[in-house]
């Protein structure tokens, strides 16, 4: 299964797994306090829904940048177990909330034989994990006990943010990335490398 | 005890009621199953209850935030009984409130759970395990604990970050747009290093003579013998004898519909 | 597994057949322009100690990597020529063969390690070559003992200090029992001390085992006495020398000045003079500290500090690692907050100051300089500090121009601060805290793994400044840098001021220095040996 992958890849991949399990834990709180601050004016429900995009970037960033079968999977399951070794308070579960959100991303890519990394896919990915994420909170965390228009409405809110927080943004954070050079060995810095070179000449 | 059952069965064991709890919407089954697991918690662990507490308590208020929000917005499918009261355009019911409080002691479940886990389990064997019985590729395995090595030295580049920053004359971030180019600004160098590092802890791996096969000896011998089964059995065993207890009493709710 | 019959059919001729041949091996990230290896040809023999200098960027550490058959395959590179192991040409070993008769160790602490503990880090290389394990908790301990570890075989190697760090990467390398030991820049993150210890304890475990050791380095001092032969790579990445220590430096000491490398002091003629410390004229305070307490979470990090400091004057803080050191520095800066005492700059109480005046007026140039860069050009990093401060359009362009000039940065005007070589993000870095000429300059270990070349020209920069007025602090493990540049030293141990006065001063206090475990520069060593004293602290 791991065949293809080199082994940088991997820590790569690993260590971009632990960045985002930290900034993932950081907006866990930091969604907590959006939250409270909605409550007054009845839009509590919306405190997650607008942020919860950043939870899927690191698949968007780590397919993006290493281009091969199961980066956005692994890499999102990798945030999650993290988390909840550094304790998280979404409990095991997350975990098991990760593969999903993982595998909505990893779907687009498969869908396109990870051949095709342009915004648009990036994009598509974001929202397909928002979808995937939605129908497991559906049994997962209760969702299903709020009323149909709330329903409808968290859903959008959920998937633009996907759309925009890790789609969008996580093309916007590999390709500042990659302009540092530091990619230079993986697929995203090549792709960089190369489209120097033809300006260039 | 605990902390020498197998890590990565201990994992799954944790995991089957992590997950089948959140199709429970009474509150009879949370309760009786959170008070099973801190039980057990600490009859078959050294974990110091004030450590403990510690930890679980700041969640027992995030549990109850839950529950209050959960109140205010349950769907007509939930909210049936009496009303309580009404406030603004809220209108709390019994049943809001019922299913409320069983969604915060679902939540305090799944803490108790993973503190349970957390608390008892070494890293480094849990990885270990997941390769030696699960059959994870070492590749991935020792990938991962590469990259999990760096997670304090996180903490300390992010504050040098913070007072390198705030020597440029930087000061707090502003605005919608301050704070994107604020995430910005830590999360490049961040990612920068850590993609270098990446990079040179690969290349040492391999000049250790790391391949990725699996034709490698073990230093720890992870295995799976009865005590783990028994663990096992205990902690998912349970969990089925607090449901059927819960159906025959009369509380088991799942999605609503009771049973 | 080792290739045994290999073994022993060279066995008999091992006098006849090197270690490692390497016949015009060129290398490169890419196919385009001059190739960073260029046509190199050498051999390393057996149980032979080979040194290779080199200016930062030469391409040392990629040879090292070619050695043992990673490149070019693991950066996705391209070589041409040919390297054999034995004789045998190193792509017909199977994967992983070659690495586990060639152990390296690498420059940096903090990457080389795949394991949290120090233990485990141990049995990962054992488990790679398939040791059995009923072996491998006497072969571990064989180990620690050897590098002088058995105590900390449980800690977290996180914990562990940087000339610790290097000996369990030693010890793990060890336990592949290589042909050949591969040391690449392996005491650059390390402190003096840690540094000469880690040397001693390559030296003794060479003798002991007879092993063949490369050594990649850019200081050559320590390694100096026990290397049988010395090459030298130009910035072309051309091997231009090949022989005894002796015979190389003798023949090539200009074109190796010129090529960056760190000549060994022995031979260096020129700046071994101390400074011409200045003392009387000496301009107004421009900072004063009394009483100072700093705590962190309890623990007392810097206990009664108490010191002036004036204009034109160039003080440097030494002391082990942990001492306090760049707490002092982070404190005076204002970026940490003291639980007691006063600090005064330029005559009003630190804390008074408005932060954007302070930081106009103060500089602070971090250990490594990627953590100041805030923008995505070399532009902008210079322009950021001016556009905070309001200047006019105008104004800020010459101004920009002139820094460029002066620090030579004129051709990367819109490069990515990262992607620059590290003399350049040196230069930037330090750059970006002159658009007005501040008060105060900090630097905390500025001159850390840096050549020959980029630390001369930084210290050129900073006694320009110097003389324009002001005053300049260096937190420093560097003795010599110490005795030739600075006019006043404070020696900081557990978090107090153990000595403060002239560098001259300190070289007499023999029981100081052992506290704070210090060196002494090498010009008095040097004139201590010639008078027949022992020459060194450490041991």
């Amino acid at each position: 299964m791991m065949k293809q992958w080199k082994l940088k890849e991997i820590v790569l991949m690993s260590i971009f797994g632990v960045v985002f399990a930290v900034i993932y834990l950081l907006f866990y709180f930091f969604g907590q306090g959006l939250r409270n601050f909605l409550t007054p004016f009845g839009l509590a429900p919306f405190g997650y829904e607008i942020i919860f995009g950043i939870w899927f970037i690191v698949s968007i960033i780590a397919a993006y940048v290493i281009r091969k079968a199961g980066a956005a999977f692994w890499s999102e399951l990798i945030a999650g177990t993290v988390q909840v070794l550094i304790g998280s308070p979404a409990g095991p579960q997350l975990i098991i909330s990760a593969a999903i959100q993982g595998l909505g991303a990893e779907a687009v890519f498969l869908a396109t034989r990870y051949r095709n990394f342009s915004l648009y896919v990036l994009v598509l990915a974001g929202m397909s994990a928002a979808v995937f994420s939605y129908a497991w909170g559906w049994f997962q965390s209760g969702l299903a006990a709020l009323t149909p228009g709330l329903i409808i409405a968290t859903f959008s809110v959920r998937v633009i943010s996907g759309a925009l927080l890790a789609g969008l943004l996580g093309k916007y954070i590999s390709d500042q990335l990659a302009q540092t050079g530091v990619l230079r060995g993986y697929a995203l810095g090549k792709e960089w490398q190369e489209k120097r070179e033809k300006s260039a000449s | 005890m605990i902390s020498s059952v197998n890590p990565a069965l201990k994992m799954v064991a944790i995991l089957i009621p992590g997950v089948l709890l959140s199709f429970s919407f009474d509150i009879f089954t949370p309760l009786a199953y959170l008070i099973f697991v801190v039980a057990f918690t600490f009859m078959f662990s050294n974990i110091p209850v004030k450590k403990w507490l510690l930890v679980f308590t700041p969640f027992v208020f995030l549990a109850l935030g839950f529950a209050w929000m959960t109140m205010l917005y349950t769907s007509e499918g939930f909210s049936g009984g009496s009303v309580l009261f009404e406030f603004w355009w809220f209108e709390v019911t019994t049943g809001g409130l019922m299913v409320g409080i069983s969604l915060a002691l679902r939540s305090l479940c799944f803490v108790a759970l993973s503190l349970m886990f957390i608390l008892t389990t070494d890293s480094t064997k849990f990885m270990l395990s997941l390769m030696q019985q699960f059959k994870l590729p070492p590749k991935l395995t020792f990938g991962i604990l590469a990259g999990y090595r760096f997670l304090p030295t996180f903490k300390h580049e992010f504050e040098v970050l913070r007072q390198a920053h705030r020597i440029r004359g930087i000061g707090r971030a502003k605005g919608v747009k301050g704070r994107i180019e604020q995430f910005r600004r830590y999360a490049i160098p961040l990612m920068a290093n850590a993609i270098r590092k990446a990079e040179r802890v690969a290349i040492a791996m391999e000049s250790k003579g790391f391949t990725g096969e699996t034709d490698r000896t073990h230093y720890h011998h992870m295995t799976i013998g009865k005590k783990d089964w028994a663990f096992f059995a205990s902690i998912v065993g349970t969990f089925f004898i607090v449901i059927i207890t819960s159906y025959q009493l009369g509380y088991l709710n799942i999605f609503g519909r009771q049973f | 597994m080792k290739n045994q019959h290999l073994n022993q059919g060279d066995m008999k001729r091992s006098n006849l057949t090197p270690l490692i041949r390497v016949e015009n091996l060129s290398f490169d990230y890419d196919k385009k322009g001059p190739s960073l290896i260029h046509n190199i040809s050498f051999s390393l023999n057996e149980g032979e100690v080979t040194l290779l200098m080199g200016a930062s960027g030469s391409g040392k550490s990629t040879v090292s990597l070619c050695l043992n058959g990673l490149y070019p395959e693991a950066v996705e590179g391209y070589s041409e020529g040919n390297i054999y192991f034995r004789g045998q040409e190193i792509s017909q070993f199977e994967k992983g063969e070659l690495n586990q008769q060639i152990g390296i160790v690498f420059q940096d602490p903090e990457s080389q390690f795949c394991m949290v503990t120090v233990e485990n880090e141990l049995a990962f290389t054992m488990e790679n070559i398939q040791t059995p394990r009923e072996e491998m908790a006497s072969k571990m301990d064989d180990v620690l003992e050897a590098v002088g570890l058995t105590d900390l075989k449980e800690r977290p190697i996180h914990e562990l200090s940087g000339g610790q760090k290097q000996k369990v990467a030693l010890a793990s390398v060890l336990l592949l029992e290589p042909e050949l030991l591969i040391l690449d820049e392996p005491t650059a993150n390390l402190d003096p001390v840690s540094s000469l210890e880690f040397v001693e304890l390559v030296n003794q475990l060479q003798k002991d085992r007879g092993m063949a050791v490369f050594i990649i380095e850019h200081q050559l001092d320590d390694w100096i006495s026990f290397t049988d032969r010395v090459l030298a790579l130009s910035r072309e990445g051309e091997l231009f020398a090949d022989g005894s220590p002796d015979h190389v430096f003798q023949k090539y000491e200009k074109r190796l000045v010129s090529e960056g490398v760190h000549l060994p002091k022995d031979i260096q003629s020129s700046s071994l003079h101390p400074a011409t410390r200045t003392t009387d004229d000496l301009g107004g305070e421009t900072v004063s500290i009394q009483n100072l307490d700093f705590k962190r979470k309890k623990k007392t990090i810097l206990s009664e500090v108490n010191f002036s400091l004036y204009q034109k004057e160039f003080v440097a803080i030494v002391g082990e690692n942990g001492a306090g050191k760049s707490t002092l520095l982070q404190v005076m800066a204002g970026i940490l907050t003291p639980n007691k005492g006063n600090i005064t700059f330029l005559n009003q109480p630190l804390k008074q100051w408005g932060e954007q005046s302070l930081r106009q007026k103060m500089g602070f140039v971090f250990q490594n300089p990627e953590h100041q860069f805030i923008t995505d050009t070399v532009y902008d990093e210079l322009a950021f500090g001016m556009k905070l401060n309001g200047t006019p359009e105008q104004e800020m362009k010459e101004k920009i121009d002139e820094l460029l000039r002066h620090f030579q940065l004129q051709n990367h005007l819109w490069s990515n601060p990262f992607s620059l070589s590290g003399g350049q993000k040196r230069r930037l870095s330090v750059a970006t805290m002159l658009d007005e000429t501040p008060e105060l300059l900090l630097f905390d270990e500025p001159t850390f793994g840096q050549d020959a070349k980029t630390t001369e020209e930084l210290m050129s920069m900073v006694l320009e400044l110097k003389n324009k007025g002001t005053t300049i602090v260096f937190v420093t493990h560097d003795m010599d840098l110490v005795d030739q540049y600075c006019e006043r030293t404070f020696v900081l141990n557990k978090g107090k001021v153990a000595f403060q006065g002239s560098p001259d001063e300190l070289w007499k206090k023999e029981e100081v220095l052992v506290e704070a475990r210090l060196r002494l520069p090498y010009r008095i060593r040097k004139q201590r040996t010639e008078a027949g004293e022992v020459y060194d602290l450490v041991r």
